[in-house]
């Protein structure tokens, strides 16, 4: 199995496409990392975080005085005014935009380019052997098919993950580089108690929470590519329902069963800090129940179509 | 020769949608044989292939390689197959050597040096290390059969082979086919168009048609003689022939005669006798081609099917 997954590493590096996809992951960080810097210095406004503490208050004790808010909005809200409180009592700043620690908070966002990524690598790797005709010589070698489709999905994983640490290590280098050390803290409401947010452990939290979002829709992509065996109709497919996918959602956030839809679950860094969920009344265990369901469908239709069926093309 | 065949194909039926692409089939393949593998288009051959590869699963009947079924025991049973199908697709965007080095870690026990030695077989050393989107046609041929030949299979399986090879390639390739299967004892079968390819080529002929094997020869075993002559007068030869009760044909301007070599200088006196006027007796060796036109009836295309 070692022997396969190297096969097919060195196979994906092979490819020029894979080196500008790296290449742009590393100058996309950069390049942020500039147009942020370029943005500040445009709008020299001195920011006093207390006033905009003191703000947020306001705001908060105006929005909670609304009638018949729901238990989600009515948590998140005093929980966010817990927070303003605490900092104001205890003249604890919140992390600057214009900080290192600001920059580097902006990376699990980003990180859904690696989700673009990955489809193109997930959707090509089975159905780019089909288009090349290597699928005959790879299924005629001493090696069973599940064995060859697995090695192709850690490949995939693999790729995400090596991906998310460049992008990670361009982020973190781009932030030292570009932007001061200021002092600032993450803070949030745990058991009624307003705690500390450890930075690093948080940064790794919300990058692992958004990878799990990219192995998902990678699996998708990788099961259309492999039963279809075309690798446009499974990146058309996939990409599609990426961005489609919330808004679908969103369209439909009045039915019950919305709560089942995949992308109203994947994104699970909304169940961390005090946010709250797309959809009233989800949760995490929910959404990972729900996540783990569609993966195994995708995986064992993958699986099913790979083994199974004929090569006759 | 060994007894005991390195492939079996017993009784191999292939449904596709409703129609029956392979109806039936069942073949042996020996040790140190070279067998030939030929058929209209559409008759087969491929899917044939296919499932002897495991690339395609038969709708009933069971492929066995070294007594190993293929569906039950693929791995064990694929570690002794070789196969070149259709024109050997090779990742075009690395070297050669990163090609067999690809194929080699499928395999168990093939070292570096086993590939090197592969290399130097098919003659592409000077170019091992260069992409394979810069070869021609005929050194993807080669590396390809190169590719087939790394685990030292028991059993090669050759799909079109020589396409693309220049005339010396495919002399070579011949020579080397059949040094291996003498020296190794390895069992070959080799589809191809190239009728005089194939007669060159193999020990044995298995013609399949309609999905059915129709036949199976030995190259160089016994075969029926015939002789042409060219004699005249044509209707006195008709009857002289008739008479004897020998069945000929019309041939270009004389007739070809079934004849044992032994019974030539009799058949010559008599026709001398009865006043037959001889221009021209001669050896007529019928080609591959024409029994194989025989055989399959010229030239349709089986049925159309779905694929």
């Amino acid at each position: 199995m070692l022997n396969l997954i190297r096969n097919e590493w060195l196979k994906l590096w092979s490819k020029k496409a894979t080196w500008v996809m790296l290449v742009i992951t590393a100058l996309l960080m950069i390049g942020l990392g500039g147009i942020f810097k370029w943005i500040q210095s445009q709008t020299d406004q001195v920011d006093d975080w207390k006033q905009s503490s003191q703000a947020q208050i306001t705001s908060l004790e105006e929005q909670l005085a609304i009638p018949n808010l729901s238990d989600d909005e009515l948590k998140s809200f005093e929980d966010a005014l817990l927070i303003e409180k605490y900092r104001l009592d205890h003249n604890i700043a919140p992390i600057s935009s214009e900080s290192v620690k600001g920059f580097i908070n902006e990376i699990p966002g980003i990180l859904s380019i690696i989700t673009l990524f990955t489809v193109v690598v997930a959707a090509g790797i089975v159905a780019s052997e089909f288009s090349q005709g290597t699928i005959k010589m790879l299924l005629t070698r001493p090696v069973k098919r599940w064995k060859i489709l697995t090695s192709k999905l850690i490949t995939v994983g693999i790729f995400a993950i090596v991906m998310s640490a460049v992008l990670l290590l361009f982020g973190v280098i781009t932030g030292y580089i570009f932007f001061d050390q200021i002092p600032g803290r993450s803070l949030e409401v745990v058991n009624g108690n307003v705690v500390d947010v450890s930075f690093w452990g948080r940064l790794l939290l919300l990058i692992g929470l958004s990878l799990i979002n990219v192995f998902v829709i990678g699996t998708l992509a990788f099961m259309i590519g492999s039963v279809f065996r075309s690798s446009s109709l499974a990146i058309g497919i996939s990409i599609f329902l990426m961005f489609m996918g919330v808004n679908i959602v969103l369209i439909l956030s009045r039915f019950e069963f919305v709560k089942y839809i995949l992308f109203a679950n994947t994104n699970l860094t909304q169940y961390i800090g005090n946010n709250q969920p797309m959809i009233e009344g989800l949760t995490m265990p929910f959404s990972i129940a729900v996540i783990s369901v569609y993966v195994l469908v995708f995986l064992v239709i993958s699986y099913w179509s790979f083994i199974r069926r004929d090569v006759a093309a | 020769m060994d007894t005991k065949p390195i492939v079996k194909l017993q009784n191999i039926t292939k449904v596709i949608g409703k129609k029956k692409i392979i109806d039936d089939l069942s073949l042996d393949l020996f040790a140190g044989q070279i067998t030939g593998f030929l058929g209209p288009n559409g008759a087969g051959k491929t899917t044939t292939i296919r499932m002897m590869t495991g690339l395609m699963r038969p709708t009933s009947g069971e492929v066995f390689i070294d007594g190993q079924a293929i569906s039950t025991n693929f791995e064990e049973s694929m570690s002794k197959v070789g196969v070149i199908v259709e024109n050997p697709e090779m990742y075009k965007f690395m070297s050669g050597y990163k090609n067999l080095l690809h194929f080699a870690r499928m395999n168990k026990n093939v070292t570096k040096d086993r590939i090197d030695e592969v290399i130097a077989q098919v003659g592409l050393q000077n170019r091992i290390h260069e992409k394979v989107s810069t070869y021609s046609l005929g050194m993807r041929q080669r590396l390809g059969l190169a590719q087939a030949l790394l685990h030292r299979p028991k059993f090669l399986i050759l799909d079109e082979p020589t396409n693309g090879l220049d005339p010396a390639g495919i002399r070579e390739f011949r020579m080397y086919l059949r040094k291996i299967a003498t020296e190794e004892g390895v069992s070959i079968f080799v589809s191809s168009h190239l009728l005089a390819e194939i007669e060159l080529m193999c020990d044995r002929i298995a013609v399949i048609q309609n999905g059915k094997l129709i036949s199976i020869k030995e190259v160089n075993g016994e075969q029926e003689s015939y002789y042409y002559a060219e004699v005249s007068p044509k209707e006195q030869a008709h009857a002289f022939f008739e008479s004897k009760d020998m069945k000929v044909e019309n041939f270009e301007k004389g007739f070809v005669i079934p004849l044992e070599t032994e019974a030539v200088p009799a058949l010559i006196t008599e026709m001398v006798t009865s006043n037959l006027q001889i221009f021209s007796f001669s050896l007529h060796k019928k080609t591959l081609e024409d029994q194989f036109l025989e055989m399959t009836g010229g030239g349709q295309i089986a049925e159309s099917h779905k694929k």
